[in-house]
């Protein structure tokens, strides 16, 4: 395969030919959302398209996300809405999902987990039976030093929520206080990108303060560890070296991607940049190595050009 | 000083030590009282030591009071002190930014009412104080209004702590030229009754995080703290004895400033932990090691009164 270039975190720019004899070698292909296949409610140009394509040429197509704020059947409902066509609830993984799954398979927790989380962790959680401790409506006189605790609770998982306190934060800490209470995670994404180059807090950012408050680390679910690809893995028997992860986040996606063994893509239409890239490459730290892509692209609408030729 | 380091303290060296030092420096919490009961003996100790022409000076990282406040738990609790002897970070703070950042313009505040008040005090106008709950959606929140006098983000301890707050902060912070600040980086706050709650530290990693940036910190062990006091009342650092319960504050500040340190034990850490660093080649660990240490401070009220 002279045309395919070689690998090696060698942030290598891939065109036409080489794209498409990249992809004969790969039968998965695992595709980060957010900057990759869409910007907020505005799909990538192209990247519906090439998603049908793929398919259609026997390709299998996962989409891996660390956003943890829908459920999975409101994403595929985006999906739809973005004109993707034929985009099914089991070929997405969220960190929401692989959370509850976590919970249930891997920790096969007896008791209750208490949520940090929003919407979509909750449904995810109800979805695979996995009990919520209840959270109270605050009483007028409660504070944080008379909140009641529930005995059931054996694990606190965290994840972006809008409606973070300083409450929540206390009684989080007070149940990990037990060695036995397990500490899980969501993501670690420090902050998001909104539309216009603005950004929003993620759930990295309140994970650290909970981390410090407890004096544990959290195990994390999401990107860059490798418990996602592992959930996909055990429902649809994944080969690294036939998988290609693609993404815009060199410390989330294309470090996932290395962790797991995967051959990567960075694409430049979200969050990182070849500047970034390059640096990762050319450094001196085995783990900021592992942050530079295999591959670059513009954006995944290049895979569109490749295969249509 | 100290070629030997951690000594106990007993009645013939607290005697020498006492006469060696001018200036007593107190963290509060875990030294002089828990939560709102004054360790027994205590307020002798202290009333003895300016008895005895000491100067006493209280410096603590808890920000929730402003001087005033601590002199009146103070006076409460039979100390006798004044507020200018009182050096607490929501204090310190607000005179960090006005003379070190040189803020010309407002700071954007995740605190308390007291941080407000101190901050008023030297003639910075903060903004955010109070609940903050969350409205709109997602896309709304990068657009926040934000007011464009707004110089530095201040983090301290608050219970209204959010994540709209946090929020704010980031959307601040984008600017480099913001300045970042916060009063300490103690993981827990004690309270009354003797609970403890996640502290200022956890809040101010949840801003460093979601901003990718590090805040300058005023509190121990800063040097900023003693230094804030020494202009005041020109002290000697070799003439003064920092009195703490936690090697890595109160131990390290006085390490960083040449005081001589005295650990007592009635509060967070203890002479094994001390031992343990100074067996230590790093030099970082050595700092938290102290000359003396005490099992309260009430021990040292034979040596004040012979």
């Amino acid at each position: 395969m002279a045309g395919a270039a070689v690998g090696g975190r060698g942030c290598v720019t891939l065109r036409g030919a080489q794209i498409r004899d990249l992809l004969d070698a790969k039968h998965d292909v695992l595709f980060d959302c957010d900057g990759v296949i869409w910007n907020g409610e505005t799909a990538v140009t192209g990247a519906p398209e090439v998603v049908s394509l793929l398919k259609q040429r026997g390709k299998r197509v996962f989409f891996v996300t660390n956003n943890c704020t829908r459920p999975r059947e409101n994403y595929v409902q985006k999906f739809s809405r973005l004109g993707f066509t034929d985009v099914a609830e089991e070929e997405i993984f969220s960190s929401a999902y692989c959370s509850a799954a976590y919970l249930r398979d891997v920790a096969r927790l007896q008791g209750k987990v208490y949520v940090i989380g929003c919407g979509g962790v909750m449904k995810e959680l109800r979805d695979a039976g996995v009990p919520v401790a209840e959270e109270e409506d605050a009483e007028p006189g409660a504070s944080i030093y008379t909140c009641p605790l529930d005995p059931d609770v054996k694990a606190v998982l965290v994840g972006y929520d809008e409606n973070f306190t300083f409450m929540k934060l206390a009684k989080a800490c007070c149940y990990l206080r037990s060695s036995e209470c397990l500490f899980l995670a969501t993501d670690p994404d420090p902050w998001h990108p909104l539309r216009g180059g603005r950004v929003t807090p993620g759930s990295g950012s309140l994970t650290a303060a909970l981390e410090t408050a407890s004096s544990r680390k959290a195990t994390v679910i999401g990107k860059p560890s490798r418990f996602m690809f592992d959930c996909i893995s055990s429902q649809f028997g994944l080969d690294p070296a036939r998988s290609l992860m693609i993404g815009d986040r060199l410390e989330t996606d294309v470090l996932f991607g290395s962790n797991c063994g995967l051959a990567t893509v960075l694409t430049l239409t979200g969050v990182s940049t070849l500047q970034e890239a390059l640096a990762f490459r050319d450094s001196q730290e085995p783990q900021q190595k592992h942050c530079a892509p295999d591959y670059v692209m513009e954006s995944v609408a290049d895979i569109l050009q490749a295969l249509e030729e | 000083m100290a070629a030997s380091k951690c000594t106990r303290l007993t009645g013939v060296l607290s005697r020498q030590l006492l006469d060696s030092v001018d200036s007593v420096l107190f963290d509060c919490d875990g030294v002089i009282w828990r939560g709102d009961q004054a360790i027994p003996g205590a307020p002798e100790v202290i009333n003895s030591l300016k008895k005895n022409g000491k100067r006493v000076f209280f410096v603590t990282n808890n920000s929730t009071k402003t001087r005033q406040m601590y002199a009146d738990k103070l006076g409460k609790l039979g100390f006798d002190a004044s507020a200018d002897e009182v050096f607490g970070t929501a204090y310190c703070s607000a005179v960090y930014l006005k003379n070190v950042c040189k803020l010309d313009g407002k700071v954007y505040l995740i605190g308390s009412n007291a941080m407000r008040q101190e901050l008023e005090g030297v003639g910075i106008r903060p903004v955010g104080v109070g609940p903050d709950p969350v409205s709109g959606v997602q896309k709304d929140w990068a657009n926040v209004p934000l007011d464009n006098e707004v110089r530095a983000v201040l983090v301290g301890f608050d219970e209204h702590f959010s994540y709209m707050k946090l929020n704010r902060a980031l959307q601040y912070l984008c600017n480099p030229d913001c300045q970042f600040v916060g009063t300490n980086t103690d993981t827990r706050l004690p309270l009354e009754g003797g609970k403890a709650v996640p502290g200022t530290g956890c809040l101010l990693r949840a801003v460093e995080t979601a901003a990718q940036r590090k805040a300058q910190v005023v509190g121990k062990p800063n040097i900023f703290m003693f230094e804030c006091v020494a202009s005041q009342f020109g002290l000697d650092p070799e003439r003064c004895l920092m009195v703490g319960d936690r090697l890595d504050t109160d131990i390290m500040l006085g390490s960083n400033c040449g005081l001589k340190t005295l650990l007592t034990l009635t509060g967070v850490s203890t002479v094994a932990e001390a031992e343990a660093n100074q067996k230590c080649e790093c030099p970082q660990r050595q700092k938290m090691v102290p000359d003396y240490y005490i099992e309260s401070i009430a021990d040292i009220l034979p040596a004040l009164q012979a």
